[in-house]
């Protein structure tokens, strides 16, 4: 059985369990790499627009999409009982609430706090004004990814590599930072990528990656580049450095201590292990080489983060989290830091936790790169 | 066309100042400003998010590649603009805008309540507000926790909307948006002519379109013989050996604004037999493959004739609805094609969908200097389905064509 059918099996136990009559989880056709999308975790399919799926305590299912003409496509991949296919969700969904039986005041909305809010009032309408929402509950339910699930962000992770590696292949001075870019992105996509959150960017002294733009790359230059590919609804994440050039010593021995970091993160990061305490265990190897005031914004943002479309816990890697961290959980960890020598600097995998800590999905971890002129 | 949006817009934004210079948003801006004057409004806040954000894009140059922006505009003052990233990604932010005070909106108190301050007076103080329906429950609740009862909001979508005449600069960019579609969707037809199946050919449209500058990119293509249209499947299977039609979708972003065509190719029957399957399974599919192809270029044709229609009609003053029953009548007994969702065009420029649908229930009438994507489709569900489309600017006394899709390629 797959995964959608499980968490759809333990959708009807939670409401047994709650004495609630039903469920409706929506999505705005948007694919966050930081959040869940509940109807992808509910249904195993992704509509192109807004949707939804009912789920109701005696188990029957219905998926909504919109556009409608996307309906015979979702309805061969979809998990749920029935699908339906409208251009207007909202007086669909008030249909197919009818059709379970089900008025708004014992069921549990997922997903209506990510919606643009004209289109959520509409739903809260068809709802009668009168459901609670549990925004936490599919990312809940999600939260340890399926074998299936590993095996496909083993994949993205491997896309991801294969993109790197055609990178390095391609990178030379006089490209411009879009066209490194677009042979990444279009790469990954002949793999299998169905999205990317794709950020590349160089500087002689980078500050932050950010998405790609018209620079022309040229010797000296370091380039970022995070690189996300989605396959089949898992992003996997590496995020790599790489010198047009030869790196100097010091950008070698500063890039030394986030590899230093990211060992730590992954040694602390076992089963169990608060989100806290790992992020401390990778701020501390910055601590003592002298740069602990450098642990916090604009200087890095979070030491790593969940990856969507299923579940984004265990949320950031911040200090300040009080998560706590499972066996089977997948995220990004990634002491990505910057340095007054040597400015902003990248190094990360995608980790999967387990008995004897977080085991990198990537065949090769991060190294400060160097492209030969 | 509904298309997938992808988790964050890759391709290189700046305020391309030579291309929209300053002067031209101090006009666009001096047309809010005659809103606010005309309704006693103190400022408009302008809001979009990475899946829509035309009106933003319109009067701040900034394109919200991920999350959501609002640009605070006053009457008197100086305009903030909110973004959704962090402090360290505004430095790179503000490279995308002529607006010099860009802030994050990450933490809200900070970043709107002190510039609300600065409009504050006695009474109830009245702002117009555009793109609210998108935004999300919980940034709305915050802005009306900021507002509270000493600002009144109205919504302005409409009156702005009518601020938003297509200017000459506008038209110059959506025509290199249409040079680069047009490109894109050669680089798509060729490599299936050659041979290789549809999806690898929709990337080589892609790759060729990304790499000369596009923003965004948007396929969609058929897996049955034009029949439905689908995203990214990623299986890049070959074209099959009996027979392959080809029905596709490219949408592509340049210098900011879209433009978008459809594309088609049929393919006579192969007799080829061979492979893993018996022969008398070949012999069936290249029979239905030779019954049906007559009928799919007569799709083709009527798709053809309904846009051929269509343009010749598409001037000043025609009604919407009338525009309409011109292209379907043309398609004669043939159901027009679904992925159409019962429209033949709609305006394109900063957004895929700038509004304006032209459907059988239309009220609205095509007004001079509005460009319109246009498009046409009939299916036959046994025997597949054509599309064909256009870009057009409406002018004061017709329209002028700004591309059509290629002409189907019959092999």
């Amino acid at each position: 059985m797959g995964a959608p059918k499980v968490r759809l099996e333990e959708t009807v136990r939670y409401l047994e369990t709650e004495a609630l009559d039903g469920l409706v989880a929506v999505n705005y056709g948007h694919n966050s790499f930081l959040e869940s999308h509940a109807v992808f975790v509910l249904a195993g399919v992704r509509p192109i627009g807004e949707s939804a799926v009912v789920v109701d305590r005696s188990g029957a299912s219905t998926l909504i999409v919109t556009p409608a003409w996307d309906a015979d496509r979702v309805a061969a991949l979809s998990q749920t009982g029935r699908t339906v296919g409208t251009d207007d969700l909202p007086v669909a969904l008030a249909s197919v609430l009818t059709a379970h039986g089900l008025d708004g005041r014992k069921t549990v909305t997922v997903g209506l706090a990510t919606l643009a809010h004209g289109l959520a009032l509409r739903i809260e309408n068809a709802l009668g004004g009168n459901s609670h929402a549990s925004e936490r509950l599919i990312r809940q339910l999600a939260r340890i990814r399926a074998p299936e699930e590993i095996a496909a962000a083993e994949k993205a992770t491997e896309i991801a590599e294969r993109g790197y590696a055609h990178m390095l292949a391609c990178v030379r001075p006089g490209m411009r930072e879009y066209e490194l870019a677009a042979e990444l992105y279009c790469v990954m996509k002949g793999l299998g990528a169905e999205d990317n959150f794709l950020l590349l960017s160089a500087s002689q002294h980078n500050l932050a990656v950010r998405a790609a733009g018209s620079r022309v790359l040229d010797e000296g230059d370091v380039i970022l580049s995070e690189i996300t590919p989605c396959y089949q609804g898992q992003f996997a994440q590496l995020c790599r450095t790489t010198v047009i050039g030869k790196p100097t010593s010091v950008m070698q021995d500063r890039y030394a201590l986030l590899q230093a970091a990211m060992r730590a993160g992954q040694h602390a990061a076992v089963p169990g292990a608060a989100v806290s305490h790992v992020t401390d265990a990778m701020d501390a190897c910055f601590r003592a080489a002298g740069y602990g005031d450098y642990c916090r914004p604009p200087y890095m943002r979070v030491r790593g983060h969940g990856l969507g479309i299923t579940s984004d816990l265990p949320g950031d890697l911040t200090a300040e989290s009080d998560a706590q961290l499972e066996k089977g959980m997948v995220f990004v960890m990634h002491p990505n830091q910057y340095i007054p020598e040597t400015g902003y600097m990248m190094c990360g995998e995608p980790v999967i936790i387990t008995d004897a800590g977080a085991k990198a999905l990537s065949a090769r971890v991060a190294n400060l790169d160097s492209i030969a002129i | 066309m509904r298309t997938v949006h992808p988790s964050i817009i890759i391709g290189s934004y700046v305020w391309d100042q030579d291309r929209v210079p300053r002067d031209e948003f101090q006009i666009r801006i001096g047309g809010l400003h005659r809103v606010m004057d005309t309704n006693g409004w103190k400022a408009i806040l302008v809001y979009g998010d990475a899946a829509e954000h035309s009106a933003l894009a319109w009067f701040t140059a900034f394109t919200t590649r991920l999350r959501w922006g609002m640009a605070l505009i006053p009457r008197e003052g100086e305009p903030r603009l909110l973004i959704s990233m962090s402090s360290r990604d505004v430095p790179a932010m503000k490279l995308m805008t002529w607006i010099a005070d860009v802030v994050s909106g990450w933490n809200w108190e900070s970043a709107f309540d002190p510039w609300l301050a600065r409009i504050a007076g006695e009474g109830p103080i009245d702002i117009g507000s555009v793109g609210f329906e998108l935004m999300r429950p919980p940034l709305f609740e915050s802005l009306r926790k900021s507002l509270g009862d000493r600002f009144r909001l109205h919504a302005a979508d409409d009156v702005v909307a009518a601020v938003r005449t297509v200017r000459p600069r506008e038209r110059s960019q959506i025509s290199a948006a249409s040079r680069l579609v047009q490109t894109a969707a050669a680089a798509f037809i060729e490599p299936w002519r050659l041979g290789v199946g549809i999806e690898t050919a929709a990337l080589a449209a892609e790759r060729t379109a990304r790499m000369a500058g596009a923003q965004d990119v948007r396929t969609l293509t058929s897996f049955d013989g034009g029949r439905t249209l689908a995203p990214f499947r990623g299986a890049f299977a070959p074209q099959a050996r009996v027979e392959d039609r080809m029905a596709g979708y490219i949408a592509v972003k340049y210098m900011g604004y879209w433009a978008d065509v459809f594309v088609t190719g049929l393919r006579r029957a192969k007799f080829a037999a061979g492979g893993d399957r018996a022969p008398a399974d070949y012999v069936r599919e290249y029979a239905r493959a030779q019954e049906s192809f007559p009928v799919v270029q007569e799709l083709a044709r009527r798709a053809q004739a309904g846009l051929r229609t269509l343009l010749s009609m598409a001037k000043p003053g025609v009604a919407a609805g009338a525009l309409h029953a011109g292209a379907t009548k043309a398609l004669g007994p043939h159901a027009p094609h679904p992925v159409l969702s019962g429209n033949v065009g709609r305006r394109i420029g900063l957004s895929l969908n700038e509004g304006g649908e032209i459907t059988a229930d239309s009220r609205h009438t095509l007004a001079p200097g509005e460009v319109y994507s246009v498009h046409v489709g009939a299916c036959d569900p046994q025997a597949g389905g054509a599309l064909t489309s256009a870009m057009i600017a409406v002018t004061a006394t017709g329209s002028e064509i700004i591309h059509l899709s290629p002409a189907p390629t019959v092999l």
